[in-house]
């Protein structure tokens, strides 16, 4: 497959999965708004701004600002910050527009269908703004297009012919995914000095958002165990939304693509590294030190940058002397 | 204009007026013009009174949500193009006319043997500028013409291509008057639109399929199988499975969307100069399994843009080298660069003669009659007929840099004089043609609009073409400009087996 093309489906799926996961992380923070404390309310806003590596245009409300409607002004900034901030270039409309740039790119080999979701994903978002969707249902406007998202990838599945294509899409998916897990793990954890200092409202959000409420209640019951959710979260392999399962993913797929170069071994290998360090060195850490957790999952983060890295070079921009 | 008493045109069988309410009923035919659907008289023609009874039986109204329909799927699917210099029109369709112009048997077969004929002339005296240059030393077309085109390359004298093949595609323009079929210009270069060709048809026939079923249309579905197979045959000699790419100048070119479709068509990668990449001489292309030998580049870039080493150095679309493989044979450029020359406009005027003087023959489509300012008894005669000429750049394409004598104003034609005094050999000028009209749907039913067409050729080891057409209509009452970038639009043109 032609180096541009997989790297146009790489990052379909990068800014895809960026888009789904922020609009599952801005619903469910808006969800909370109903009947959560202005505290709590607050703590989201601000784990959410610290999963994005992001700071608000206006900072976050100040001890003492805990007006309701002041809230509400905030929040509705703040999701404005989110969703259609033209400079914000992690923003819902700017992942969407930028998966949709690639889709251009690669429309020979993405099928009208893939394309015309996608494009019809990306206009549904360009014509409105925070106000229309304030006005009416943002719930809605999150759900819509996060199943325009899955709908995509649905389409994905039953039509796409399993080459290279195939695989370096899910591969940007799932290293996005991986990164995007650990960050919000770690922005969860960051938030007060020990684990079990958060609310359990707290952690079911963070379930929810990862998609694993079901799940978890159905394995555990509804006991509240930070440590068993937090486990559950990094390093469950059956569990969609986890950074072992992501990994997973990452590993197989690059086994696909593998051609069995020095560098595209250095990837599996660095893959492999995360997904051994999740296996065997999570379970043996100190579930009371936090900042050991973190650090973990930092690694993690760190590690994805370097793979993406290790991916570009190896399959999408080497030079006539280390081609094969 | 013939009329029945109530000022309507008659019914197809001759009966009654039909109401109102009915597509045709208020249509009004033009004697100055052709008309691709009706006789003088009003009446259908024989071959299209089925179609125009079927359409007069349905409701403008019925029609006009089918055609809204089909344009809302296009951009969807993002058949789009983009108009350079217009702001916020990055993606704009080419909007679509839904009442399909019909060519019966023997019309087409005079249009194609007339482009065969065309299309071998023009590789003839490619073959011969780039190589003895016999046409030139009898006398036949003047050597400052062809030397001196900014389209003609030094560098591909004394160059053989596969097959003498020079041009492999061609979309050539065609217009109808009373007097038959004329040929308004030869796109040699990257000749654009057989999208829309198929698009058009593919939304017809899904909207219309009773009606096209019963008129045994030919079909033209087949057209990727062909270009692939015509591009296949050029491919350097020895290559016996070539990889053929098509190479584009990127998404913000206006014809990106017809470099994706035409790629999925045939099967083969879409690249950018920037994946291809020329090492010992051969071109390669940058794959997620390494480099992977190119034998034959479809180019949709111009040719100051294909190699910033051997053409226009500060190019970015291009590939360092690639021009240095093609000399070497280790690659096929389609079409070849320097094909530019033989659709110039002043050059035109002299295909009638190529085709005369290589092939002994007359030609089967006449040109249109034209006056070169470059000679001192065309600069006059344009000076002094620019009220009822029409003036057009030599260089341009597209409908731009184009004087329109009777629809210009007093002002525009003496700043455009102006320019043809200061630089004469830059432009032609040629008579307003009476363009042929066919039934457009418009707010008021059917409306007539001046239309042309444009068939695509295609030159491997044998000539092709599919029986059908890119059929351009201008949309605004009166215009005679089709083209795209000027608010045209396309129709889906119907050639009859039978």
């Amino acid at each position: 497959m032609l180096s541009r093309n997989a790297e146009g489906l790489y990052w379909i799926g990068r800014y895809l999965e960026r888009a789904r996961h922020g609009c599952r992380l801005i619903s469910d923070q808006l969800a909370t708004m109903e009947d959560r404390p202005v505290e709590e309310i607050d703590q989201g806003w601000r784990r959410l701004y610290q999963a994005m590596h992001r700071t608000p245009l206006g900072g976050f409300l100040a001890a003492g600002d805990e007006d309701e409607e002041f809230m509400l002004a905030d929040a509705y900034t703040m999701a404005d910050d989110l969703t259609f901030e033209p400079g914000n270039p992690d923003s819902i409309r700017n992942c969407l527009a930028t998966a949709r740039e690639n889709a251009r790119q690669v429309r020979n080999i993405l099928g009208v269908r893939m394309w015309s979701c996608l494009n019809l994903a990306y206009l549904d978002v360009r014509d409105v703004g925070i106000e229309t969707i304030w006005n009416d249902q943002p719930d809605a406007f999150y759900l819509r297009t996060e199943d325009a998202i899955r709908t995509f990838t649905g389409i994905a599945v039953s039509s796409m012919y399993r080459d290279d294509g195939w695989h370096f899409l899910w591969l940007g998916w799932f290293v996005e995914r991986t990164q995007l897990l650990a960050g919000l793990v770690d922005a969860h954890l960051a938030q007060y000095p020990t684990a079990a200092q958060h609310s359990e409202s707290d952690w079911r959000a963070l379930l929810r958002i990862c998609e694993a409420h079901v799940a978890y209640r159905h394995l555990h019951s509804h006991s509240h165990r930070p440590g068993r959710m937090l486990d559950f979260l990094v390093a469950d392999p059956l569990l969609a939304h986890s950074v072992r399962h992501a990994l997973a993913r990452v590993t197989e797929a690059l086994d696909a693509v593998s051609s069995g170069r020095s560098l595209a071994v250095e990837a599996g290998r660095r893959a492999g590294r995360m997904a051994s360090a999740i296996d065997h060195d999570w379970p043996n850490r100190d579930p009371d030190d936090d900042a050991a957790t973190r650090a973990a999952l930092q690694g993690v983060r760190n590690a994805c940058l370097l793979l993406h890295e290790d991916i570009a070079a190896t399959y999408f921009r080497y030079e006539i002397e280390d081609a094969p | 204009m013939k009329r029945d008493s109530t000022g309507r045109r008659p019914a197809a069988d001759g009966s009654a007026p039909a109401e109102e309410s009915h597509l045709f009923a208020g249509y009004e035919t033009r004697p100055a013009y052709y008309d691709e659907m009706f006789e003088a008289t009003g009446m259908p023609r024989v071959h299209c009174r089925e179609l125009c009874d079927a359409l007069d039986r349905m409701q403008p109204d019925e029609i006009a949500a089918m055609q809204a329909l089909a344009e809302r799927s296009f951009l969807h699917q993002g058949i789009t193009f983009a108009v350079y210099g217009e702001e916020g029109a990055q993606e704009r369709i080419i909007p679509i006319d839904f009442l399909p112009r019909l060519l019966d048997a023997a019309d087409w077969e005079v249009v194609e043997r007339g482009l065969r004929q065309r299309l071998e002339a023009l590789n003839l005296f490619l073959a011969d500028i780039y190589g003895p240059g016999r046409i030139i030393a009898d006398g036949v077309v003047p050597v400052d013409l062809v030397r001196g085109c900014p389209q003609y390359r030094v560098a591909m004298r004394g160059l053989e291509v596969p097959h003498g093949v020079y041009v492999a595609l061609c979309g050539t323009d065609i217009v109808r008057t009373h007097d038959g079929f004329v040929v308004l210009e030869d796109n040699l270069r990257v000749p654009s639109g057989v999208s829309y060709m198929l698009a058009n048809r593919r939304a017809l026939k899904t909207s219309l399929r009773n009606l096209f079923r019963r008129h045994h249309v030919r079909g033209i579905e087949h057209y990727g199988q062909l270009l692939r197979q015509t591009l296949a045959e050029l491919a350097p000699p020895g290559v016996a499975d070539p990889c053929i790419v098509l190479l584009t100048p990127g998404v913000y070119n206006s014809a990106f969307y017809e470099h994706m479709f035409l790629a999925r068509e045939m099967g083969v990668e879409l690249v950018q100069g920037s994946d291809l990449l020329v090492h010992n001489g051969f071109v390669y292309m940058r794959t997620t399994t390494g480099l992977r030998r190119v034998d034959v580049i479809y180019r949709r870039v111009d040719d100051d843009f294909i190699d910033p080493l051997a053409f226009r150095a500060e190019s970015q679309l291009g590939t360092p080298g690639l021009f240095y493989a093609y000399r070497l044979g280790n690659v096929t450029i389609a079409n070849a660069p320097g094909t530019g020359v033989a659709d110039d406009k002043s050059v035109y005027a002299y295909v009638p003669d190529m085709i005369r003087y290589y092939l002994g023959e007359e030609p089967v489509l006449a040109n249109v009659e034209t006056h070169l300012c470059r000679e001192p008894e065309g600069l006059a005669f344009t000076l002094d007929n620019l009220d009822t000429l029409v003036v057009k750049m030599v260089g341009e394409s597209g409908g731009y840099g184009m004087l329109i004598g009777p629809h210009a104003t007093p002002a525009e034609r003496a700043a455009y004089a102006e320019q043809i005094r200061k630089d004469p050999a830059n432009f032609i000028s040629q008579p307003v043609l009476d363009l042929s009209v066919a039934p457009c749907l418009t707010a008021d039913g059917a409306s007539p609009r001046h239309v042309d067409l444009r068939p695509f050729v295609l030159r491997g080891s044998e000539t092709r073409l599919v029986p059908g057409a890119f059929c351009r209509v201008a949309l605004v009452e009166g215009s005679l400009v089709v083209n795209s970038s000027q608010g045209g639009g396309g129709k889906d043109l119907w050639v009859l087996s039978s």
